[in-house]
C-alpha cells in the first residue's frame, strides 16, 4: 500500500474508532461506499483493534528482562552478605537461590541459601523460620547436612550450610541405573538420619532425590531439614484441627511449598492435612521405588494429575520395571508397599521398623546365592518318610520324564537347526561389513539407503555417488567404534544399540500415533543421545531426543521430566509431526522432515528455494546435499552431516548381523 | 547434535564439520565498547546522534545497555516483590544517574529514544540467534541462560513484530517510532509525546492505529 492510500485508510479508521463500537460497522459502510478496498481495510483494522486486547501494551522489558540480565541474571556473584562473599551460583529451588560462598572469617566454603523475597514480608513466618531453622541446626548426624548459621544481613535472609562437593541422587539416577547394593545403602543412610530427626520431633517433609546428595566418598547428606515446613502458612501447621480451611490451602500453594515437584508428596500433604514422620516414610518409599524401577510410582501430565495419582492410584508392580532390578523386586515389593500405603496407619510406624525390614531383605538377598538345600529341609524329610516301593516307583517315573524330555529336546534342536539352514539357504550368506571391499561397501550402502528411504515413505531417488560416500563416511566412523566394553562405555556403538530395544515399543506407539514413520523415532536417539535416556547435550538439551528445556516445555514436558522417556518420546513425535505439517507438501520427503528436526522447517524451505532450478532438482535432502556449494555455509558446516549420520545409524540398526551386533534389526521390535 | 561423532576426526575430513563459528553477539560487542566510554561524553553523543551521526548511536549503546541491565534487574526484583512499576520511571532514574542535573530537555527525550532503540536491537538480535537454537545450527552460540531467557515462541513473535514494524515505518514513520518508544522503551503516552515533540492526542491516535495495523499484520503471517 502506498503511504497516501494509508492516510485515507487511517482517517476512516480513526473516525470509526472515535465512535461507539456498535456504530463502527455502519459508519464504515457509509464512508467507504463504492470503495471496496477501503472498506475491507478499515473493517479488518477495526476488527484487529477490537481483538488486540493488551497486545504490546505491556512493555517488552516485562517479558524479556532476563534477556538483558544474561548470565549474571541474579547479579549476586561477588556480593557480600554478612561475613559471606558469594563465589558462584549453584542452583535454585523452592527455597530460593543457592550460592557457593566463602566465609571470610573462617575462610571456608559454605553453601549459602538466600531466601525468597516474599519470605521477609511475613513477620510471623520469619520468626517461625528462625526458631525452626535453629532446631534443625541442632540435629547432629553424619547424614544430615550441617547448618552453620541462620541469619539476616541488609534484609537478605540466609542459611549457611556445609558445602557438599558431590551429586544429588536425582543426578545420579539420571546418569545411570543405580546398582541394587547402592540403592539399599542409600535407603539405609537416609532412614538412619530420619530416625534421629524424628526422635527430635523434626519431620523433613520434602524427601526427594534432589534433596539427597552423595559426597564423592559415598556418604549421603540430606539437605534442607525442617525447611519445607517453614514454607507452609502458619495457620496450617499451628492449628491442625482446621484442616478444611480452603483459604489456608490456597496460601499453602501460593507460598511455594508445592512449587517444586509434587511426585514425592504424601497423600496427606497432597490433601493439605497435617503431617508426621510417616510422611517422610512415604517420600522415602517413592525414592526407593524410583531407584528400583527407574520410574516414578505416581506421575501425571499436570501437577493436579500427579496429585490425583498419589491419592487414588496404585503404582505398577516393581517386577514390571524394564530394568535390571525386576528380578530382585519381589523381595522389595512388600517394603515399598508398606511405605506407599495411602492410609497413614498402614505404613511403617517408625523409620526403625523400615530399617529392620531392610536388614531382613538384605539378608535374603545375600542368602539367595547360597544353596537352597539348607534352607528347605522339608523336601528331604518328605522323601525319607516314603516307603522303598514308593521310592522305586518315583525313580521309574523320573526316568520316564527324563527320557521324554530328552526326545523332545532332541527334536526341538534338530528343527531349530533345520530352520537355520533353510534361512541361510534362502538369503545370501552374511558378509561382515568389516570384510567388505570398498566397492562392496558402497554398493551395500546404496542398496540399504534405498531400503531405509522406502521405510520412511520417501519416493525412491537414486543417490549420486557423493551422497553415498557421505553416508559411508559415517558408517565407517560408527563401525570403527564397534569394539570396546559393552554396557559401561557409552561411546561404543555396540552399547548404544544394546540400550535401544527396551525403548522401541514406546517409540513405535508414540510415532505411529502421530503418523510419523517409526523408523525416524528409532534412529534419532542413536545420533542424538546415544540412547541414553538422560543424556545431557549442550545448552541444556536432554533426553533421548535432545530437546532444549524451552522447546520441551512447549510440548508439555517440564525440565524435570526431560529424562522421562515416557514423556519425551510422544513429545518428540509431536514435534516432528508439527514439522511435517509446517513443511506441507515438502514433507513428502521425510528426509527433509528429518533435516527440519535439526534445523527448522522454515530454513529447510528457504534452502529448497535457493536450489530450485538446479538441474537435478527434487524436493529432497539429497538435492540439497548435491547442491551444497550454493547453499549457505551453515548447511555445509553443521547440517549436511545430520541426515547422512541418521542413515548410517539406520543402516547399522537394520543390518545388525552385518556389523556383528547381537540384536535383531531394531525395526522388527516395533511390532505390527 | 552429532553425539556419536568424534569431533577431532571430523576436523580433518573438512566436509560437514560443525565448527565453532566465532560469533559476536551484540551484548559482547557492547561490553567491549563499555571499556572505552565514560558517562562524561554522553551529552555530547546524544547531541551528535540527534544531528544524525549514526556512529554516535553505536557509541551510546554501551552506556544505555548498562542502564538497561540495571533497569531489568530492578524490574525483576520488584516483580518478585509483587510491586507493579513504571518502566519509564526506571528509565528516568537511569538517565539521571548518567547526567548532571542541568540537562536540556531535548537530551532527555533523546535518551529515551536511544534507550528504546537499544532495547529493540538487543531483543531482536537475541531472538534471531535464538530462533534456530533448538540444537545444531547456531545453537552453539546460545548459552543455557540465554536459551532459558527467551522461549522459541517469544523469539518468533519478536522477529515477526520487528518485520511488521519495519513495514509500518515505510508506510508511516512516526507510528513506528511511537511503538518503538512505548513498547521497547517502556515510555508512557505523555513521555512519548515529549520525546517525539508531538501532542498527546497525536500519540494516542498513532498508538491505537499502529496497534490495530500491527496486530492485523501479525495475524496474517501466523
Amino acid at each position: 500500500m502506498r503511504a497516501e492510500r494509508w492516510q485515507e485508510v487511517e482517517t476512516v479508521l480513526q473516525d470509526a474508532l472515535d465512535r461507539p463500537p456498535l456504530e463502527r460497522a455502519s459508519f464504515i459502510a457509509d464512508v467507504c461506499a463504492g470503495d471496496e478496498e477501503l472498506k475491507t481495510e478499515a473493517t479488518t483494522l477495526i476488527a484487529a483493534y477490537e481483538e488486540a486486547g493488551d497486545f504490546i501494551e505491556q512493555p517488552a522489558i516485562a517479558r524479556d528482562a532476563y534477556v538483558l540480565l544474561g548470565d549474571d541474571a541474579h547479579g549476586s556473584v561477588g556480593r557480600e552478605i554478612g561475613p559471606y562473599r558469594i563465589n558462584e551460583r549453584l542452583g535454585a529451588g523452592g527455597m530460593g537461590e543457592v550460592y557457593l560462598a566463602n566465609d571470610t572469617r573462617l575462610s571456608r566454603l559454605v553453601a549459602l541459601k538466600l531466601l525468597p523475597v516474599y519470605f521477609a514480608s511475613d513477620d510471623a513466618r520469619l520468626r517461625r523460620f528462625q526458631s525452626e531453622a535453629r532446631a534443625a541446626s541442632a540435629l547432629n548426624h553424619p547424614n544430615i547436612l550441617t547448618i552453620y548459621e541462620v541469619g539476616e544481613s541488609d534484609g537478605a535472609y540466609f542459611i549457611a550450610t556445609e558445602f557438599i562437593d558431590g551429586k544429588t541422587i536425582g543426578e545420579l539416577m539420571r546418569e545411570q541405573e543405580l546398582p541394587l547394593a547402592e540403592i539399599l545403602d542409600c535407603v539405609e543412610q537416609v532412614a538412619s538420619a530420619l530416625a534421629v530427626a524424628h526422635a527430635a520431633g523434626i519431620v523433613h517433609r520434602d524427601i526427594k532425590p534432589e534433596n539427597i546428595m552423595r559426597r564423592r566418598d559415598g556418604l549421603l547428606k540430606i539437605l534442607d531439614f525442617g525447611i519445607a515446613k517453614l514454607l507452609e502458612p502458619a495457620k496450617l501447621s499451628e492449628t491442625p484441627d482446621d484442616v478444611h480451611d480452603t483459604a489456608g490451602y490456597r496460601t499453602h500453594t501460593e507460598a511455594g511449598l508445592v512449587l517444586g515437584t509434587v511426585n514425592y508428596m504424601s497423600p496427606e500433604q497432597a490433601r493439605g492435612l497435617p503431617v508426621d514422620e510417616r510422611t517422610d516414610i512415604w517420600s522415602l518409599g517413592v525414592v526407593l521405588y524410583e531407584m528400583l524401577a527407574s520410574r516414578l510410582p505416581f506421575t501425571g501430565a499436570t501437577r493436579m494429575d500427579a496429585m490425583v495419582a498419589i491419592l487414588d492410584r496404585e503404582p505398577a508392580r516393581l517386577s514390571e520395571a524394564a530394568n535390571n532390578h525386576a528380578r530382585s523386586a519381589p523381595l522389595l515389593q512388600s517394603m515399598v508397599d508398606k511405605c506407599l500405603c495411602k492410609e497413614i496407619s498402614g505404613r511403617y510406624r517408625t523409620v526403625s521398623e523400615l530399617l529392620a525390614d531392610l536388614k531382613t531383605v538384605r539378608e535374603q538377598l545375600d542368602g539367595r546365592a547360597e544353596p537352597a538345600t539348607e534352607k528347605q529341609p522339608g523336601a528331604w524329610r518328605l522323601t525319607t518318610r516314603l516307603s522303598p516301593r514308593f521310592v522305586s516307583l518315583f525313580a521309574v517315573v523320573l526316568l520316564l520324564v527324563i527320557a521324554i524330555a530328552g526326545v523332545l529336546l532332541y527334536r526341538r534342536s534338530t528343527r531349530l537347526n533345520q530352520s537355520d539352514t533353510t534361512k541361510a539357504l534362502s538369503t545370501r550368506p552374511v558378509k561382515l561389513y568389516s570384510q567388505m571391499s570398498e566397492r562392496e561397501r558402497l554398493d551395500f550402502i546404496a542398496e540399504q539407503e534405498q531400503r531405509i528411504s522406502s521405510m520412511m515413505g520417501d519416493r525412491p531417488v537414486k543417490l549420486d555417488e557423493s551422497a553415498v560416500r557421505t553416508i559411508k563416511t559415517y558408517v565407517d566412523r560408527y563401525a570403527s567404534r564397534m569394539s570396546g566394553p559393552a554396557v559401561e562405555d557409552s561411546g561404543s556403538i555396540t552399547a548404544v544399540y544394546e540400550r535401544a530395544p527396551p525403548y522401541i515399543p514406546l517409540i513405535a506407539r508414540s510415532f505411529a500415533a502421530r503418523k510419523v514413520p517409526v523408523i525416524i523415532g528409532i534412529y534419532l536417539p542413536v545420533i542424538e543421545s546415544g540412547y541414553r535416556p538422560c543424556s545431557a547435550g549442550n545448552f541444556g538439551a536432554k533426553g533421548l531426543y535432545q530437546f532444549l528445556p524451552s522447546t520441551a516445555r512447549i510440548y508439555g514436558v517440564s525440565r524435570q521430566e526431560m529424562c522421562d522417556a515416557e514423556k519425551m518420546t510422544p513429545a518428540a513425535a509431536h514435534y516432528i509431526a508439527d514439522h511435517m505439517a509446517e513443511l506441507g507438501e515438502d514433507a513428502q520427503s521425510v528426509t527433509l522432515v528429518l533435516l527440519s528436526y535439526n534445523r527448522g522447517a522454515g530454513w529447510v524451505r528457504d534452502s529448497l528455494r535457493q536450489v530450485r532450478g538446479a538441474e537435478n532438482y527434487a524436493r529432497n535432502f539429497w538435492t540439497l546435499l548435491a547442491n551444497r556449494e550454493t547453499l549457505d555455509e551453515s548447511f555445509r558446516k553443521e547440517t549436511a552431516g545430520y541426515v547422512p549420520s541418521f542413515f548410517a545409524a539406520a543402516i547399522i540398526g537394520e543390518n545388525p548381523e552385518v556389523f556383528g551386533l547381537h540384536i535383531p534389526p531394531l525395526s522388527t521390535l516395533a511390532g505390527g | 547434535m552429532f553425539i556419536l561423532i568424534d569431533r577431532k576426526r571430523e576436523k580433518k575430513t573438512k566436509v560437514f564439520i560443525p565448527e565453532q563459528k566465532t560469533f559476536d553477539p551484540i551484548d559482547a560487542r557492547i561490553r567491549r565498547a563499555m571499556k572505552t566510554l565514560t558517562a562524561d561524553n554522553l551529552t555530547g553523543l546524544l547531541v551528535e546522534w540527534r544531528e544524525g551521526d549514526q556512529a554516535a548511536f553505536d557509541r551510546l549503546m554501551p552506556l544505555v545497555y548498562d542502564q538497561l541491565r540495571r533497569i531489568a534487574h530492578r524490574y525483576v526484583q520488584r516483580e518478585r516483590n509483587g510491586h507493579t512499576l513504571q518502566t519509564s520511571a526506571l528509565v528516568n532514574e537511569a538517565y539521571l544517574r548518567l547526567v548532571d542535573q542541568h540537562v536540556v530537555w531535548q537530551n532527555r527525550a533523546h535518551f529515551f529514544a536511544v534507550t528504546a532503540r537499544v532495547m529493540r536491537h538487543i531483543l531482536i538480535d537475541h531472538a534471531r540467534r535464538r530462533r534456530y537454537a533448538k540444537h545444531g545450527g547456531e545453537a552453539r552460540q546460545v548459552s543455557i541462560e540465554e536459551a532459558a531467557a527467551m522461549s522459541m515462541e517469544r523469539a518468533a513473535e519478536l522477529i515477526a513484530l520487528e518485520e511488521a514494524l519495519d513495514e509500518l515505518a515505510k508506510l508511516d514513520q512516526r507510528k513506528s517510532r511511537v511503538v518503538e518508544l512505548r513498547y521497547f522503551g517502556g515510555l508512557s503516552l505523555e513521555e512519548t509525546a515529549e520525546a517525539l515533540n508531538i501532542s498527546l492526542m497525536t500519540v494516542r491516535r498513532d498508538w491505537r492505529a499502529a496497534k490495530a495495523w500491527l496486530y492485523r499484520r501479525l495475524k496474517e503471517t501466523e
